[in-house]
């Protein structure tokens, strides 16, 4: 070392070296209580902005799979309206195809006819379902009622689409255009359903021949053209429900990876931090240790 | 000529008088081990004149018979140079820790990696826009507002901690270098001691207390700033401070307040300070707080584009006192689409700038910080240790060392007890030559 060592070096050596012990000390034990490695932007610049990055990530997931579970809930809530809508023309069909084999009597046409005005409003019942308080067949107008009983069959809502953003650059239509299917009824005269629905009701309230040969003739097949443009809004709400899943399974995966691509950077591990710990403690005792029996020791200890 | 009788008696009486001043100047180290800045004194002796004894055998020749001991000098062992060093690098080291301390406080005030810093609520404002876009209602709109506040008030306080230090530097700043500050204090004590010096110094005495404490004084100067000493032939020193214009202390004359301008050249912990409370783009707090604002305002740009211009959802600037950063949108005037058929495509929109352009700045702005602290921290801790490794030099040259101290005791005392035989001796062969010699006369 150098020549002359005086008890003032000494002692600042002794000191310095406690402090650098005690310094690294601090820094493991921040970590073990936190259990993080980065604790500020310093202990690893860019740990801690891709640290910051993956939350964003995270967060992004988050709001997709929240995405994915609403848009889910609107599609079954459109699945079961759609197959309720399915039974119920499919029992008008019946009582079509009963009452127009001419042997029903006036009185039975018209029992039939109540029951199928009641089909019509059901079915519109079922076209003004709700979730979470939007209606779901009212195209993007989702605070509009599709059909009000103030407004009779003409559909107030619109062909917009309600879609749910369930990755980047990757949406799903989540609802059905039930006016394809539904219409606006006979003031339109459009030929769907309600159109149709209101059609067979004249008819089986004047039960006469021709409205009897009207129902067999045309109304049948109307029917038939009603229920294939209902499989067409069926399939699209069922291919929604796919994506869905799809979607959901892969936000899935990338959140476990990102989660772990975050404790990767940040967390500390324990077990090797706990060990560094220890090791220095044990040198901080040594120090301490060495320190006091050096301080002391000087010739004046041995003089007479 | 023969030898004058009791010229032995000055010979003895001056090695006791150099044992006696080397006891002492033992004595004055030793109570001084642990003043700090002190330096070891010893005493310098030479030998006093000789006498002529003329022989009688030879003409002309002499012998030189010694009269014993001078003590000339008694003087610090101080070595200048490694003065100098030690000043340098204690510039260098306030500077590092002034640095280091202020961008660690300035980190604090960014509050990252952390829940509650401004990255999260960034993330949790994206978050309330994409709950818009699934449903329209007053309370998804309500969040959005809400969130957007959070935001803007986390950015707020980021940003004002951030001036709060700077602010607080430039107080430092002004304390330090102002009227009864540290540098016109450390200033005056000079020239005092530089008057003091000069008076003894002409009168021919060494006053070595006196430099040492100005050799503290001008320790504590280089802490400051950078210093240049100058030594005059009449013993004071010229002092030029940092990149001021006139020496700071030129004899018994202190030239101070002067402006200080150029951070580097200043050095110290006045450069530092200067660097850290300058509010031009050049100043180290300012570029961070600039850059801040810059970011919030790409966020705002980017997320006012996306509502009608008559509403935008953020006004002002972050930073300004004029027009501050503020939520200028209500739940009833946010606007989630762009027309009554396109959904809720502008929530989406601004929704999916999430981990976009101004996400991104702010975490290469987080590194930035980060990276300037380990810098910082990193400096700093190198120039702790040549500080004291320079430090430790000086010590070893110039310290006490008490077991060194301890065993020159033993020789000046042993030196003093021989002395005092020595006059011993002379004296009973004056005796005897009193008494017994012509006795009886």
């Amino acid at each position: 070392m150098i020549g002359r060592i005086t008890p003032l070096m000494t002692t600042a050596q002794v000191l310095s070296s406690i402090n650098n012990v005690e310094d690294q000390l601090a820094t493991t034990e921040q970590q073990l209580s936190t259990g993080k490695s980065i604790n500020q932007p310093s202990d690893n610049p860019y740990g801690a902005s891709l640290a910051i990055q993956l939350n964003t990530d995270l967060s992004g997931l988050g709001n997709y799979a929240n995405n994915v579970t609403d848009g889910t809930a609107w599609t079954s809530a459109a699945t079961s309206a759609l197959s309720n809508v399915q039974s119920m023309v499919q029992r008008v069909q019946e009582l079509v195809v009963q009452a127009s084999n001419g042997t029903q009597s006036a009185s039975d046409l018209q029992a039939t006819q109540a029951e199928v005005n009641q089909l019509k409003d059901a079915i519109k019942q079922e076209a003004n379902t709700q979730y979470n308080g939007q209606y779901v067949f009212s195209g993007s107008a989702t605070g509009t009622e599709p059909y009000s009983n103030s407004t009779g069959d003409v559909y107030q809502g619109n062909t917009g689409t309600v879609s749910r953003e369930v990755g980047p650059n990757s949406s799903v239509s989540v609802n059905a255009d039930i006016s394809s299917l539904l219409g606006s009824g006979s003031s339109t005269a459009d030929g769907k359903l309600l159109d149709t629905l209101t059609q067979i009701s004249s008819d089986l309230g004047g039960g006469t021949s021709a409205d009897v040969a009207d129902l067999s003739n045309n109304q049948l097949t109307n029917l038939q053209t009603s229920l294939t443009s209902l499989d067409g809004l069926q399939a699209n709400v069922g291919a929604a429900q796919n994506r869905l899943t799809l979607a959901s399974t892969r936000i899935t995966d990338l959140q476990t990876s990102d989660t772990a691509a975050l404790s990767n950077d940040e967390d500390a591990n324990i077990a090797q931090t706990y060990t560094t710990y220890s090791n220095e403690q044990a040198a901080l005792t040594a120090a301490l240790r060495a320190g006091a029996n050096i301080v002391q020791s000087s010739l004046m200890n041995f003089l007479n | 000529m023969t030898i004058p009788s009791f010229t032995g008696y000055q010979t003895a009486y001056s090695g006791l008088e150099a044992a006696q001043a080397a006891i002492d100047t033992t004595g004055e180290n030793i109570s001084n081990a642990n003043t700090p800045g002190y330096t070891r004194q010893v005493v310098n002796t030479g030998e006093a004149g000789s006498l002529e004894i003329p022989q009688r055998s030879e003409q002309g020749a002499h012998a030189q018979l010694g009269t014993g001991v001078d003590v000339t000098s008694i003087s610090r062992i101080r070595d200048q140079f490694l003065d100098i060093q030690y000043r340098a690098q204690n510039t260098a080291s306030s500077n590092a820790n002034t640095n280091s301390t202020e961008l660690q406080q300035v980190q604090t005030a960014l509050n990252e990696p952390s829940t509650s810093g401004v990255s999260t609520q960034l993330d949790n404002f994206y978050s309330a826009w994409s709950s818009l876009a699934s449903s329209q209602s007053s309370s998804t709109e309500g969040n959005v507002i809400s969130a957007g506040q959070t935001l803007v008030s986390t950015l707020n306080s980021t940003y004002q901690q951030m001036q709060t230090v700077q602010t607080q530097a430039q107080q430092q700043l002004a304390t330090l270098t102002g009227a009864n500050g540290q540098v016109e204090q450390d200033a005056t004590k000079l020239a005092t001691l530089n008057g003091q010096i000069t008076e003894a110094t002409q009168a021919g005495q060494t006053p070595n207390d006196l430099l040492d404490q100005r050799d503290n004084v001008l320790d504590d100067l280089s802490g400051l700033a950078q210093i240049s000493v100058t030594n005059q032939t009449d013993g004071s020193v010229t002092v030029g401070f940092g990149d001021a214009a006139t020496p700071l202390v030129s004899g018994t004359t202190v030239t101070w307040p002067q402006s200080l301008t150029s951070p580097t050249k200043t050095g110290g912990q006045l450069g530092a300070l200067m660097s850290l409370s300058d509010t031009s783009s050049s100043g180290t707090i300012q570029q961070y707080m600039n850059s801040l604002s810059s970011i919030a305002g790409q966020i705002t740009t980017s997320v006012n584009a996306l509502q009608s211009p008559s509403s935008p959802f953020f006004s002002g600037t972050l930073g300004s006192i004029s027009s501050p950063l503020a939520v200028s949108a209500t739940a009833s005037s946010v606007q989630s689409s762009s027309s009554s058929t396109s959904g809720a495509d502008l929530a989406q929109s601004i929704a999916n700038l999430s981990g976009g352009a101004a996400s991104q700045s702010y975490a290469a702005f987080v590194s930035q910080i980060g990276s300037g602290v380990q810098a910082a921290e990193s400096t700093q801790s190198t120039s702790a240790a040549v500080l004291a490794a320079v430090s430790n030099q000086r010590q070893s040259v110039s310290g006490v060392s008490l077991d060194q101290e301890m065993t020159n005791l033993i020789n000046y005392q042993q030196a003093y007890q021989a002395s005092a035989r020595v006059m011993n001796a002379m004296d009973s062969a004056l005796n005897t030559l009193i008494t017994t010699v012509g006795a009886g006369l």
